[in-house]
C-alpha cells in the first residue's frame, strides 16, 4: 500500500514544481495585496483624523463659527465624541472587510496560481513520461507533442530530433556489431571445428594434430587482422579530431618512399608526380593511413612488371591524391560497393590473403571525416584509380 | 547415411566431413552452391549441411531449388550452418526450407546430436536408440548390443547396420547401399559392398545373434530380424 502510494507520488513529479509555483504566485500576490490594503487603511484613517467634521468648513456654515454661534462648548464636544464614535467604528469595518478581502484574496490567487502553474506542467508531465518509457533499446518513442509553436513545443521537437539522431546512431551501431560478429564467427568456427574433430579422433596422428594446428594458426592470423581493422573502423568512425595544417606532399612523399622497397621486390614499379605544396587541415596519422590502405590494396591486385601511379595536386579548392593501378579493375555494378565495409571482390581468395574487407571503408571514413570524399574509376581490364579529395587550406597569414 | 556438406571455406568443410567420417557417415563435400545442387542432382542424399551465404548460389537460393521438385527422389533434409545468428536470420533459414539451423562456431558434439535427431525423422523412430530382434543399436553412443553383449564394429559395419535396422524385411540393393553408406570416394566396380555385408554378417553370426541379413541374388539383401523364415 505505501509502496502503491509512493508510487502514485513519484509518478507525479511535476506536482512539486507545481505546488512550488502556485504558492510564489500566491504569495507575491498576497504580499502586494496587504501592501496596497494597507496604505489605504492608513491613508484613510490619517484623513479621518486629521479633518474632524467638526471643523470642516460645512458644519461651520451649517453651524456658524465656534465663538459667534448660539451652540454652547458642550454641544460641540458631544458632536466630536459622536463624530469620533463614527470614525472609530468606519476604521473597524474597514479593518474587517480588509481583512476578508486578503483572506479570500489568497485563497483565489493560491487556486489561480495551482491552476496555471498546471497548465504550465502538464507538457513538461507529458515529455517525462515519454522519456520515461523510452528504453536504450527501444527509441522508436516520440513525444509528438501538439498544440501551438510555443516553447513547450520547441523542447520536445528539440527531444524528438535528439531521438532520432540517437535512434538511427543506434541502429548504425547494431548492424555493425552484428556484421562484425558474423565476421569474426567464420574464422572462429574454423577453428573450433578442427580442433574438435582432431581431439575427438582417437586414431588421431601427430600428423593430423599439426595440420589442425596449421589451420587454427590461418584461422587467427586472419581474426587478429580483421580485429585490428575493425578497432581502426571504429576510431575513425567518430569525426576526425586532430586538426593541425599539414603538408599532404610530405606524407605523400614519406609514405611511397616506405612502400617503394616492397612493391618493387614484387617487380611493380612506382611512378610519382607530386606537386610541391599541398596544404590541408587534418590529422596525419589518420591520411597516412588512408593511404597506405590504397597502397597496399594496389599493389595486391598489380600483376609483375606493371605499375603503380601516385599523383598529388590541388585546384583553387581541393588537394587531390589519386592511385591508380594496372590491376584487373572493378565491374561497373561493383564499383559502388567497394566503399561499403566487408565487400571483398572475391571472397575465396580474400579469405586466403586474410584481408578483412574493411581497407576501402576507412580510406572513405577518414576523407569523409576530413570533409572530403574518395572517388573510383574503373573499368574491367583497365585498371582503377581511387581519388581522395580534400578541402584545400588557405592560409591568410602569408 | 549420407552427407553432403556445402560451405565456401575448404578449412571447415574439411574438418566438418571429417569428423561426420570419424561417426561413420558417408560423406561428399561441395565448396559452392552450384557444385552442391549438381552432387545433390545425381545422389539421394540423406541430409545437406548448408552455409547460408556463400558467392554465387547462396544457401538460401539452393534450398529453394531443391525444394520446388528438380529431384527425382524424396528432397534431403536441410540443416543449415552459418555464421548469421540473429533471429530473422533464423527465421528465414527455416521458412527457406531448413529442417534444421545450427550457429556458428558449434561444438561438434552437438553437430552429431542433430543430425542423429533429422536421420532419425526419416526413419519414422523418435528414439536415438534402435531395437529390433535381438539387435540394440545406440546411435549417439554408437555401441551395438547382441543379447545385451557389446559386440565390436567398424564405422562403416555401424553405418550398414543402421541401414538395415531402419529398413527390417526390406530388399537392398546394392546401388542404394552404395549411394546411402558409401561416399563419392567409393569405386561402384569394387567388391567394398558385398565385403563389408560379409563381414558384418560373420560377426553377427559369431556373437550369437539369432538376427540374418539374406543375399537375394541379382537383388540385394534383407536384413530379417529373428532369423526370418527361411
Amino acid at each position: 500500500m505505501i509502496t502503491w502510494i509512493r508510487g502514485k507520488i513519484s509518478r507525479l513529479p511535476p506536482a512539486s514544481i507545481r505546488l512550488r509555483l502556485a504558492v510564489f504566485h500566491s504569495t507575491l500576490l498576497f504580499g502586494v495585496a496587504a501592501v496596497v490594503v494597507g496604505v489605504i487603511y492608513q491613508n484613510v484613517s490619517r484623513v479621518l483624523n486629521d479633518e474632524p467634521i467638526s471643523r470642516s468648513p460645512v458644519l461651520v456654515e451649517l453651524v456658524g463659527p465656534a465663538d459667534t454661534n448660539e451652540l454652547g462648548s458642550e454641544d460641540r464636544l458631544g458632536f466630536r465624541g459622536f463624530e469620533q464614535e463614527i470614525n472609530r467604528r468606519a476604521l473597524s469595518q474597514l479593518r474587517v472587510y480588509s481583512v476578508v478581502a486578503l483572506a479570500v484574496l489568497f485563497l483565489a490567487s493560491l487556486a489561480i496560481g495551482w491552476y496555471v502553474s498546471g497548465l504550465l506542467a502538464r507538457p513538461i508531465g507529458q515529455i517525462a513520461a515519454v522519456a520515461r518509457k523510452i528504453q536504450a533499446t527501444d527509441l522508436s518513442r516520440r513525444i509528438s507533442l501538439g498544440g501551438p509553436l510555443d516553447e513547450f513545443r520547441e523542447l520536445a521537437d528539440t527531444f524528438d530530433d535528439m531521438l532520432d539522431r540517437l535512434d538511427t546512431a543506434f541502429e548504425v551501431q547494431k548492424n555493425f556489431i552484428q556484421e562484425a560478429s558474423h565476421e569474426l564467427r567464420n574464422p572462429l568456427a574454423v577453428m573450433r571445428t578442427n580442433l574438435d574433430v582432431v581431439m575427438e579422433d582417437p586414431g588421431a596422428e601427430i600428423q593430423d594434430f599439426r595440420s589442425a594446428g596449421e589451420v587454427a594458426r590461418r584461422a587467427a592470423s586472419r581474426m587478429s587482422v580483421l580485429v585490428e581493422d575493425l578497432l581502426l573502423y571504429a576510431y575513425h568512425e567518430r569525426p576526425n579530431l586532430e586538426r593541425d595544417p599539414i603538408n599532404l606532399a610530405v606524407i605523400v612523399e614519406e609514405t611511397v618512399t616506405d612502400f617503394r622497397a616492397a612493391a618493387e621486390s614484387e617487380g611493380i614499379e612506382f611512378v610519382t608526380d607530386i606537386a610541391e605544396r599541398l596544404p590541408v587541415i587534418g590529422d596525419s596519422a589518420a591520411l597516412r593511413r588512408g593511404l597506405v590502405n590504397l597502397l597496399s590494396n594496389a599493389i595486391r591486385v598489380s600483376v609483375p612488371h606493371s605499375c603503380v601511379m601516385v599523383t598529388a595536386g590541388h585546384d583553387d579548392e581541393k588537394v587531390w591524391l589519386s592511385v591508380r593501378d594496372e590491376g584487373p579493375g572493378i565491374a561497373p555494378a561493383e564499383v559502388d560497393q567497394v566503399f561499403q565495409r566487408f565487400w571483398r571482390g572475391d571472397l575465396a581468395s580474400a579469405r586466403g590473403e586474410g584481408r578483412s574487407g574493411l581497407g576501402l571503408a576507412i580510406v572513405r571514413q577518414i576523407a569523409e571525416g576530413h570533409g572530403g570524399r574518395v572517388t573510383l574509376r574503373s573499368a574491367v581490364g583497365s585498371g582503377s584509380t581511387f581519388t581522395i579529395w580534400l578541402p584545400r587550406y588557405v592560409d591568410h597569414g602569408e | 547415411m549420407r552427407i553432403l556438406v556445402v560451405d565456401d571455406e575448404p578449412d571447415f568443410v574439411d574438418a566438418v566431413a571429417r569428423g561426420l567420417r570419424l561417426e561413420g557417415y558417408a560423406v561428399d563435400t561441395a565448396n559452392n552452391g552450384d557444385e552442391a545442387l549438381d552432387k545433390a542432382t545425381y545422389t539421394p542424399y540423406d541430409l545437406i549441411c548448408l552455409d547460408l551465404t556463400m558467392p554465387g548460389r547462396d544457401g538460401l537460393e539452393l534450398c529453394d531449388s531443391l525444394r520446388i521438385g528438380i529431384l527425382d527422389y524424396p528432397p534431403p533434409r536441410i540443416l543449415m550452418l552459418t555464421a548469421r545468428g540473429t533471429l530473422s536470420d533464423r527465421i528465414l533459414g527455416l521458412d527457406a526450407g531448413a529442417d534444421d539451423y545450427l550457429v556458428k562456431p558449434f561444438s561438434l558434439d552437438e553437430l552429431h546430436a542433430r543430425i542423429r535427431s533429422l536421420l532419425r525423422r526419416d526413419a519414422g523412430r523418435s528414439g536415438a536408440v534402435l531395437h529390433v530382434g535381438g539387435l540394440l543399436l545406440d546411435t549417439a553412443r554408437h555401441r551395438v548390443e547382441v543379447e545385451g553383449l557389446e559386440i565390436h564394429l567398424s564405422p562403416k559395419e555401424f553405418s550398414l547396420l543402421h541401414y538395415f535396422l531402419t529398413r527390417p524385411t526390406v530388399v537392398v540393393s546394392q546401388e542404394e547401399l552404395l549411394e546411402h553408406v558409401w561416399d563419392e570416394n567409393a569405386d561402384p566396380f569394387t567388391h567394398t559392398v558385398r565385403v563389408t555385408v560379409g563381414t558384418l554378417r560373420r560377426k553377427l553370426l559369431a556373437s550369437g545373434a539369432v538376427d540374418t541379413i539374406d543375399t537375394i541374388v541379382g537383388k540385394g539383401y534383407r536384413f530379417l530380424p529373428g532369423g526370418g523364415v527361411r
